[in-house]
């Protein structure tokens, strides 16, 4: 068979039609990238979730305020039945929890909103009351300077560990927080997207001045804490920490006002003891609550809940992913049927002259095939720049583009083109020559 | 090498059956020229798209190069007709979005004859026909005798003992005709078999026997 021949045959009608033939290609190509884009999307938020509900780690059980109802199954419904109510846990609680056997740690966080200055600049942060556990818990990495100790945290040391974000907005790198903050530094300049991209890709801080708040005091509501150290950015949907400012949770009792805690990871000393522990917390937790109105909640528990809004994405996924396939497809379809009724002379010349009736089936269904694996692959290729571009800008959550992605889109492509490429091929190599070749 | 016999040919348009060859009988030995003329619309066409295997007889016999034709498979006929059939058709048809040399290099592209070099061969054949500077151009920017010197090129490049011209020189001038005549009588004298139709009786009168299609037969 000369399949050889009428693939280059293919490419070389698909070449000479390309203005048109490139009208037919936008449909898979905006179908891919929507592909693309989408399944990043979709798994950058999972991604997102499950690092935030999911970073509770096996062997650690999460003690929430209110009282999480019990959905028509019986389980504990994360998603809709957390019920508002002021918290009523205390740093006594978390000191409680401590003393239950099988408990290696416990990590209280007391959380408010409040103003941290410095010099002329004035920035808005979530202040985080907790241990010096925390930044091994929350997986919130050190840029600069180092993490409180336990011994601060007896001492009710006045020091204070900064995210990224106020840290860069309390010298002034970030204006845009800062005219949110109303702050009045018009010395510093925004980065620029293209500064910013730079800056990912060569990993560093290109345009950034190596300027450090370390050893410097910082003000919050009047009082004057130390700045120890500064979180490396961790940029996550909802509890990115990029944006707090973190301190001993002695500290912030003793000259905040914060009282109540917001949530406390407890961890287990073993994988086996968590069931043991899930049930000695809440028991130590009832006995200084008159009514039940906290929530203590384990990982298997977490991922039932994440497990609901995964499933979400990927009904949405499939459902976007069929729709763009039916868009792209008829549309290449009709392009297709188009460009056979218009070359119907061509294929009775072809034919006339001795392509026979497979080779000029393998002509036309090779020209939908490329069309659409070429449309897909252009696709996919804007996919994956859109997503660079987003990573490297906008920081409220990362899109991750899985390699299946690309792969189920590329064979999407595929399968596309050869299902709409039977029918064009079947309808020219059908062709009468010596009516094709009366065909004005 | 042709032998046409008690050929019939209609066609259908609505529930109008319109006979246009009614009993056909025609014999042309090797190396014959013939010339058919005929009124416009007698169905010359349909005579040499039938010779040509293009299309099929509704009754009758048809024999080339002592096949039997009308029996043949699909399959068969193209190879046939690839192998042995030169067309120059009427209106030229080159394909528009070929280059000449692409368009005259068709038939080798679905031929499986070995004829050495392809590309060495069209090559040689446009240089023949005074076409090597106009090879990668499209046929749009051709003067008509061009167009029909790139269809002849394209009729002869898979060396056919049999070509089938419909109307040659339809369009041309007297000058023009006279240079693509010349080029049949080169062909004929090869060895070729030919058959013209033609409506001119000067380009008929190069062959060796005129015959003309009448009322669906050749008298
Ligand atoms: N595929 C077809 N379907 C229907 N009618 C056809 C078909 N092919 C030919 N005809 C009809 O058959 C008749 C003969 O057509 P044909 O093309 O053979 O004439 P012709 O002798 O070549 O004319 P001309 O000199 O104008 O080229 C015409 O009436 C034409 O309309
Ligand atoms: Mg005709």
């Amino acid at each position: 068979m000369k399949l050889l021949t009428t693939f280059k045959l293919a490419c070389f009608g698909l070449w000479s039609n390309r203005y048109r033939v490139l009208s037919a290609m936008m449909g898979v190509v905006i179908g891919m990238f929507a592909v693309i884009v989408l399944a990043a999307i979709a798994i950058g938020v999972k991604d997102t979730l499950m690092k935030q509900m999911g970073s509770l780690g096996a062997e650690q059980i999460l003690v929430l305020p209110g009282r999480i109802l019990d959905s028509a199954d019986g389980q504990k419904d994360l998603l809709s039945g957390l019920t508002s109510v002021p918290s009523t846990l205390t740093y006594e609680d978390a000191q409680a929890v401590e003393k239950v056997s099988n408990v290696k740690t416990v990590t209280p966080q007391l959380e408010t909103v409040n103003f941290v200055e410095y010099e002329k600049n004035k920035v808005q942060s979530a202040v985080v009351g907790t241990t010096s556990q925390y930044s091994r818990i929350q997986h919130a990495t050190i840029s600069q300077g180092r993490f409180f100790t336990k011994e601060e945290q007896g001492a009710k040391a006045k020091v204070i560990v900064l995210g990224n974000n106020i840290h860069d907005s309390l010298l002034g790198k970030n204006q845009q927080l800062e005219d949110q903050a109303g702050g009045s530094s018009e010395s510093a300049k925004p980065k620029t997207w293209w500064k910013r991209v730079l800056d990912k890709l060569l990993g560093e801080n290109v345009s950034a001045a190596e300027v450090s708040l370390i050893g410097k005091n910082v003000i919050i509501n009047e009082e004057s804490y130390e700045v120890i150290g500064v979180l490396a950015p961790n940029a996550t949907l909802g509890s990115s920490t990029d944006n707090n400012v973190i301190m001993p949770i002695e500290t912030a009792l003793a000259t905040t006002d914060m009282k109540n805690l917001t949530r406390m990871i407890v961890e287990a000393s073993s994988l086996d003891a968590v069931d043991e522990v899930d049930g000695a917390v809440f028991g130590a937790l009832a006995e200084n609550h008159s009514e039940i109105d906290f929530s203590v909640v384990k990982q298997d528990q977490m991922l039932g809940a994440l497990g609901k809004v995964t499933s979400i994405l990927q009904v949405m996924l499939v459902g976007i992913t069929a729709t763009a396939l039916l868009i792209s497809g008829t549309g290449i379809m009709n392009v297709m049927v188009m460009s056979v009724r218009e070359r119907t002379r061509e294929i009775g010349i072809r034919k006339a002259l001795g392509a026979t009736t497979f080779e000029v089936m393998m002509q036309f269904f090779f020209e939908t095939l490329l069309l659409c694996i070429i449309g897909g692959a252009v696709g996919i290729g804007l996919g994956y720049v859109f997503i660079e571009i987003w990573n490297s800008n906008i920081e409220i959550f990362a899109l991750v583009l899985p390699f299946w992605a690309v792969k189920l889109a590329l064979y999407t492509s595929v399968a596309i083109g050869s299902l709409v490429g039977i029918y064009p091929a079947l309808k020219a190599a059908s062709m009468n020559p010596s009516k094709a070749l009366r065909f004005e | 090498m042709i032998e046409l016999k008690d050929a019939q040919k209609h066609f259908r348009s609505g529930n109008l059956k319109s006979a246009v060859l009614r009993g056909v009988n025609l014999n042309v030995k090797q190396g014959e020229y013939v010339a058919i003329m005929g009124k416009s619309g007698f169905g010359k066409s349909t005579m040499l798209n039938l010779l040509g295997t293009l299309d099929v007889l509704d009754s009758g016999e048809y024999k080339l190069t002592g096949k039997s034709v009308h029996k043949m498979s699909r399959g068969k006929r193209v190879r046939l007709r690839n192998e042995e059939i030169g067309f120059v058709f009427q209106h030229f048809q080159l394909i528009p979005n070929l280059s000449v040399y692409q368009n005259v290099l068709l038939p080798l592209t679905y031929g499986r004859k070995r004829l050495g070099k392809k590309k060495a061969r069209v090559l040689a054949l446009l240089d023949e026909m005074g076409l090597s500077d106009k090879r990668n151009q499209k046929p749009d920017r051709l003067s008509g005798g061009e167009k029909q010197r790139v269809a002849i090129a394209r009729a002869l490049v898979n060396e056919p003992g049999l070509i089938l011209a419909d109307e040659p020189t339809g369009s041309l001038d007297e000058e023009t005709t006279e240079s693509i005549l010349g080029l049949f009588d080169r062909v004929h004298e090869n060895g070729a078999t030919i058959v013209v139709i033609t409506h001119d009786q000067e380009v008929a009168e190069r062959a060796d026997r005129i015959l003309h299609l009448q009322n669906g037969v050749l008298v």
